[in-house]
């Protein structure tokens, strides 16, 4: 951990009034490698709330392209952030390709750690509740110290620079195992269908009375988007320096469930009322991007429903959405 | 690795008031790239300082020039109007899936317009009289809120002579208008039409698609026949920030241009 901090810069998870987040760490003691979610996912570190995407030159019009990145290390990524930082790896790779978010990943080594869940936690329903890859080293916590697996040669070679490590005993391995099925057994939230059969749960139920409903709470507020590891929509605005000369074109978190997101000329919007919008939002998840990504977009953290004002819950929606295809 | 959000520039060859609201862009780009373009594509224009919108290509594939026609509604559109012959505009694009008109070769075409539908529909219409033999009967029907905001009217008598049959038509006449008065779907009806062999092209506002729509079918024209231009507001161009998704599609990727056919899964398109 010292020899990190001296080389880079380390973010991770610290306790920050009560809760786990994440912080930049400057001392060892600051890591708190945290159990349970972060109420915030780790994707700012990697697509920024504010990022400037080119520097301008009112008086001579003139515009240079902005690419920042600097070698960083997240640590205490648990499964279901390190399959979400997966998915906006495929979505930044796509297509047109984002230099801005693909030269930060470069830079980036991931730390992952094993995790217990809480009540909103569903990711062993999606099957992202383990990892295979999409991290450097991974942490797993027994009663002294930790197991470590490495699934990059970046890893295995900070791994065998940095730290003691020796083969696990078999005791070690058979409590990995029982910390396994215990974490298992923790899963209080649950969804009541197959991953692979969402798409198409989704795709019938544009009609369902579900979505009048949550959108009569909703408020709007854009907290779910702004919380959610997978969540990579983006307003582009350009801010002028007080010279009146100078200015940056930046792009900035932007949250298909706020009211102006899908607003054209006109005034016209296309996706008036918070029900339409919710609506959208729950179809990107589960059905609209698995068309072009082979994948849901959900990761199972849970972080909208915690987060949500008025308990909006992801998965009691889609375990309603998987009632109502069972009586039609 | 280039940055997808670098404009290129341009230069204002010439710079004319069109209407109240619009005025009239011939711009030099500084990269013939920019001048491979469909009609129906859009380039992300921008300022520095202001930002960037997408604005509808109004010339035709094969011009020198790239021509744009730019309604002044915010801070950038106005800012866009103050440009003069040899100011700087910046570009991005060309975005989207523009007409295929290789498609439509050897059908009658009706053009219908809505308002600043009229901006990329001239792109469409004057790609389709360069090549007017391999097309058989053209109409367009355009319709504006007043008179004085029709577009392009000065050039319509050039499109007649090329066998373009113009309807226009306002909503709101005054005592000069000799022509029609009503929604572009009153003169839809009027268009004599051979059965599958006619196509119908839709650009104009959103409230107007559904009822031109209707009309088209009513005259016999299938979903397969009926092409249209969705309006979005983009703010990438490239396929990432969301704002212009129809339920599973990215309009700045797969449009804006799509046969009538192509929406079926989508109910939020029009």
């Amino acid at each position: 951990m010292k020899g990190l901090l001296r080389e880079h810069k380390v973010y991770g998870t610290v306790e920050k009034d009560g809760f786990p987040a994440f912080a930049e760490i400057f001392e060892v003691d600051d890591l708190k490698l945290s159990e349970t979610p972060t109420h915030l996912s780790a994707k700012e570190f990697l697509f920024p709330q504010r990022e400037v995407l080119l520097k301008f030159n009112m008086r001579t019009s003139t515009h240079v392209p902005v690419i920042e990145a600097e070698k960083q290390v997240l640590i205490g990524l648990h499964p279901c952030d390190i399959k979400g930082m997966g998915l906006m790896d495929r979505v930044f790779s796509h297509g047109v390709s984002d230099p801005n978010y693909l030269a930060r990943r470069e830079q980036t080594i991931v730390v992952g750690t094993d995790c217990v869940p809480d009540e909103y936690c569903f990711c062993s329903s999606l099957g992202t509740d383990k990892v295979e890859d999409g991290f450097d080293i991974f942490l797993h916590r027994i009663s002294r110290g930790f197991l470590v697996r490495t699934s990059t040669d970046r890893g295995a070679e900070l791994l065998s620079r940095l730290a003691d490590s020796r083969e696990p005993t078999v005791r070690e391995l058979k409590e990995l195992e029982e910390r396994g099925a215990q974490r298992e057994r923790a899963f209080k939230a649950k969804i009541n269908g197959a991953p692979e059969d969402l798409p198409a749960i989704y795709a019938k139920s544009d009609e369902s009375p579900v979505w009048e409903k949550i959108g009569a709470i909703c408020y709007g507020c854009g907290a779910c988007n702004n919380v959610c590891p997978t969540c990579y929509c983006f307003d582009v605005k350009d801010e002028v320096r007080p010279n009146l000369v100078e200015g940056e074109r930046v792009r900035t978190w932007d949250g298909c469930t706020l009211e102006d997101f899908a607003k054209v000329a006109g005034e016209h919007n296309f996706r008036k009322s918070r029900a339409e919008r919710l609506r959208h939002r729950f179809n990107r998840k589960f059905r609209y991007l698995a068309g072009t990504f082979d994948s849901l977009f959900c990761v199972g953290c849970g972080r909208c429903s915690r987060t949500c004002l008025v308990k909006i819950n992801i998965v009691d929606v889609t375990n309603e959405l998987i009632r109502e295809s069972h009586r039609r | 690795m280039d940055s997808p959000y670098l404009p290129f520039l341009g230069m204002v060859e010439r710079s004319m008031r069109l209407s109240e609201k619009e005025r009239f862009f011939a711009v030099v780009p500084s990269s013939e790239a920019l001048l491979a373009y469909r009609p129906g594509q859009f380039f992300m224009v921008g300022l520095p300082g202001y930002g960037e919108a997408p604005i509808s290509i109004t010339s035709a594939p094969g011009d020198t020039r790239i021509e744009l026609c730019v309604r002044a509604v915010g801070n950038l559109t106005n800012a866009l109007h103050k440009l003069r012959k040899g100011d700087r505009m910046w570009l991005r694009g060309p975005f989207g899936r523009g007409f295929a008109t290789n498609e439509m070769e050897g059908r009658d075409i009706v053009f219908v317009a809505g308002g600043i539908g009229i901006v990329p529909m001239r792109s469409l219409v004057k790609a389709v009289l360069a090549e007017r033999e391999r097309f058989g009967r053209l109409t367009l029907i355009y319709g504006a809120r007043t008179p004085e905001e029709m577009l392009f009217t000065e050039e319509m008598d050039n499109w007649r002579r090329r066998g373009l049959d113009v309807q226009l038509t306002v909503d709101k006449a005054e005592a000069r208008w000799k022509g029609n008065t009503g929604v572009v779907t009153t003169l839809i009806p009027k268009v004599s039409i051979k059965e599958k062999e006619t196509l119908g092209v839709i650009i104009g506002p959103p409230v107007m698609y559904r009822f031109v729509i209707l009309s088209l079918k009513a005259l016999g024209l299938g979903a397969e026949d009926i092409y249209m231009s969705l309006e979005r507001r983009m703010k990438c161009g490239v396929g990432k920030c969301g704002h212009c998704q129809i339920n599973s599609v990215y309009v700045c990727q797969c449009g804006p241009v799509f046969k009538l056919s192509e929406l079926g899964g989508l109910p939020e398109a029009i």
